[in-house]
């Protein structure tokens, strides 16, 4: 992903000013509603989301014509293990599918269990094999751990799972 | 005066509380030890714990964890070459070669009376400025506070990362996000779902940023590095070499304790600027960079000199210079304490602890420091792999138990992957975190002067202190353009 478009200034000046108008132009009129009444000559709840967005646009339009005239200095190499650029994609994909997947199953198997298969498939996606045992124990005894230390420190009542409730978590 | 200060006394010096602070000293060594684990990781960590305690002995907690990763951050760089801290890569430049010479346990003992002499300057400085600057303060209505916020925000984003506007850009969308949620008047802005009605809470929004993105750099690129330890070998520092030293480490303290107190500027470039000044004026200049003492005594009394004194606009007017002072700023408004000038009058016992507790801490970094010495060789070894995690792991039990929330959790999630596109964008994600976190001050603050001046703008420069503000703003400004101008010219020669 180093030296990709996505690191490239222009293409970060359009993604800001892309974001912002998206902002200005879209949220705004929706999300922001304006109330009937405002006491005497308190400026209304859009004056500064608005404010902001149009500030950004400008800051992003700015640094996308600084881009074009190469007044932005090139993006560090980010350190990496060689990796081609659509194996790192994958990687990352991989990471938001985990993060979706513990989200989505944690009604279902629980908040221990969903727990413990991120941190597995985390460390399984860092590309760490060597220490077998450790990520074991990790994976399977750090949530159970921590959820004694913050139910029995704390009284945190952690969500139990459909599919696992006649087990107790 | 002498009352309060022996009330705070008793208070303070309690075996609970001095435990707290002994815990929170030893877990900032610690994780300030590990490569890729920051002071601000091991603060907003410990966020979520701080919510089920009394105010005083929660902030001691940060506190302690604070100044203990600031020192820590010198272990790994002295024994591995890798800073385990921004604010220590300083000390890698003698207290690698240091090591490499059989004399880390001198290194490392070295690094810590420079860190305890610098901190306890530094929480003097804290003490005897602090009240005088609220008191200044009171005096000060919303355009001089809208001011004041906006210079700090110009600030950081200006020492953020490699670009003015991109640290611009990123507070720009931290004081967005701050929107989100109930306005001044009641008014839901940006409410997609019921939850986002109460707005986001800190606490997920800033773990997510910076606790998550360094996993999933590790997932993406997979740049661990597989460190080896050097051994402790010769470990006393004799008084001669601590007399050689003991200007620099002066020195480097009162530069920590200025350059701290000014917003946004933090402890990396306070040891910086220390280590260049002791390389400057000092006799074995030429030896720095090959294993100096004195190199080591400037960097680290310098940033640990920065601790206490980032507490001064924290405590007496209620801004953040960094970022972990941001996420103190969080657990203050947690435990219903307000930062600013108000503090001084409403909680003064609460800010006499604050100060006692400080002076304490100093003291117990010296002893954790001590006794932590032998096991900081393995610490440094732990593989970011299973690390990073670990971390992911401590932030989801941890997230959840403040609210028993999920929306919270995914707000972890999501935050953490913009963290990581912000990287990958270049835009630095500490202007985002402080503006998220002052940014419902600096609203309220430019909404009540604009209710006032009956919606005339030029009430934000219509005073002394606004036009001082104004100008400062156009100072700095002007100079991070100057500096990012040469720094281009120079890499195009």
């Amino acid at each position: 992903m180093h030296n990709s478009i996505l690191r490239s200034p222009w293409f970060c000046g359009l993604m800001i000013i892309a974001f912002f108008a998206f902002v200005i132009f879209a949220l705004i009129p929706v999300y922001v509603p304006r109330p009937a009444f405002i006491p005497g000559f308190a400026p209304p709840p859009d004056m500064w989301p608005r404010t902001i967005s149009i500030i950004g646009a400008g800051l992003g339009i700015l640094l996308f014509i600084l881009a074009l005239l190469g007044r932005m200095g090139e993006s560090e190499v980010i350190e990496s293990d060689g990796a081609p650029r659509t194996v790192q994609i994958t990687r990352f994909i991989g990471a938001l599918v985990a993060f979706t997947a513990y989200v989505w199953l944690m009604p279902y198997v629980g908040f221990l269990v969903a727990s413990m298969a991120l941190t597995g498939a985390m460390v399984l996606l860092t590309g760490e094999r060597n220490y077998r045992f450790w990520i074991l124990g990790l994976s399977l005894f750090g949530p159970i751990l921590l959820q004694l230390i913050f139910h029995s420190a704390l009284g945190t009542q952690f969500p139990v799972g459909i599919l696992t409730k006649q087990f107790g978590f | 005066m002498a009352h309060d200060i022996l009330y705070a006394l008793q208070a303070v010096a309690t075996w609970q509380n001095l435990l707290i602070m002994a815990a929170g000293i030893w877990g900032g060594v610690i994780i300030g030890a590990i490569p890729g684990m920051t002071g601000t990781m091991a603060v907003t960590l410990a966020l979520p714990f701080t919510f089920y305690m009394e105010p005083v002995p929660s902030i001691l907690l940060l506190v302690a964890l604070y100044k203990g990763s600031t020192y820590g951050g010198s272990v790994s760089a002295i024994l591995i070459k890798t800073p385990g801290t921004a604010s220590a890569a300083c000390t890698a430049l003698d207290g690698y070669p240091l090591a490499r010479q059989g004399k880390a346990g001198k290194a490392l003992n070295m690094a810590l009376y420079s860190s305890v002499i610098g901190d306890f300057i530094s929480n003097l400085s804290l003490i005897f400025l602090a009240a005088p600057l609220a008191v200044l303060a009171l005096r000060v209505g919303p355009p001089e506070y809208f001011m004041l916020m906006l210079f700090a925000l110009t600030t950081v984003a200006g020492v953020s990362g490699n670009s003015l506007l991109l640290g611009l850009i990123s507070a720009l969308f931290g004081l967005l996000l701050a929107t989100a949620g109930e306005d001044l008047y009641g008014s839901f802005r940006f409410a997609f779902t019921e939850d986002m009605q109460a707005g986001l809470s800190v606490a997920p929004v800033l773990i997510g940023l910076f606790a998550l993105p360094e996993l999933l750099k590790l997932i993406v690129f997979r740049a661990a590095h597989k460190n080896e330890a050097a051994k402790l070998g010769d470990q006393k520092v004799t008084r001669s070499e601590f007399m050689a030293s003991l200007k620099s480490i002066l020195r480097g303290s009162a530069i920590g304790a200025v350059l701290g107190a000014i917003p946004g500027i933090g402890p990396s470039a306070a040891a910086f600027f220390s280590y260049g000044e002791a390389q400057r004026t000092s006799k074995n200049g030429s030896n720095f960079g090959n294993g100096e003492l004195e190199g080591i005594a400037a960097s680290e009394s310098a940033n640990n000199g920065a601790c206490g004194a980032t507490m001064i606009p924290l405590l007496a007017l209620g801004v953040p210079g960094d970022v972990i002072t941001g996420v103190m700023l969080g657990a203050f408004m947690i435990q219903g304490l307000t930062p600013g000038p108000l503090l001084f009058q409403t909680n003064i016992h609460e800010v006499y602890m604050l100060f006692i507790g400080m002076l304490f801490s100093s003291v117990l970094l010296f002893f954790a420091g001590k006794v932590i010495m032998r096991a900081f060789s393995h610490v440094a070894r732990i593989p970011q792999s299973l690390l990073a995690p670990l971390v992911l792991l401590l932030c989801l039990f941890g997230i959840y138990s403040i609210a028993s929330s999920m929306f919270d959790v995914a707000v972890l999630l999501i935050m953490g992957v913009t963290g990581f596109i912000m990287f990958l964008l270049n835009i630095p994600a500490a202007p985002f975190l402080i503006a998220f976190i002052i940014g419902p001050m600096i609203e309220e603050n430019l909404r009540r002067a604009l209710a006032i001046s009956r919606g005339d703008p030029s009430v934000l420069i219509s005073s002394p202190i606004t036009m001082i503000f104004a100008v400062l703003i156009v100072l700095v400004v002007g100079l991070t353009v100057r500096r990012e101008f040469l720094k281009s010219r120079n890499r195009k020669a």
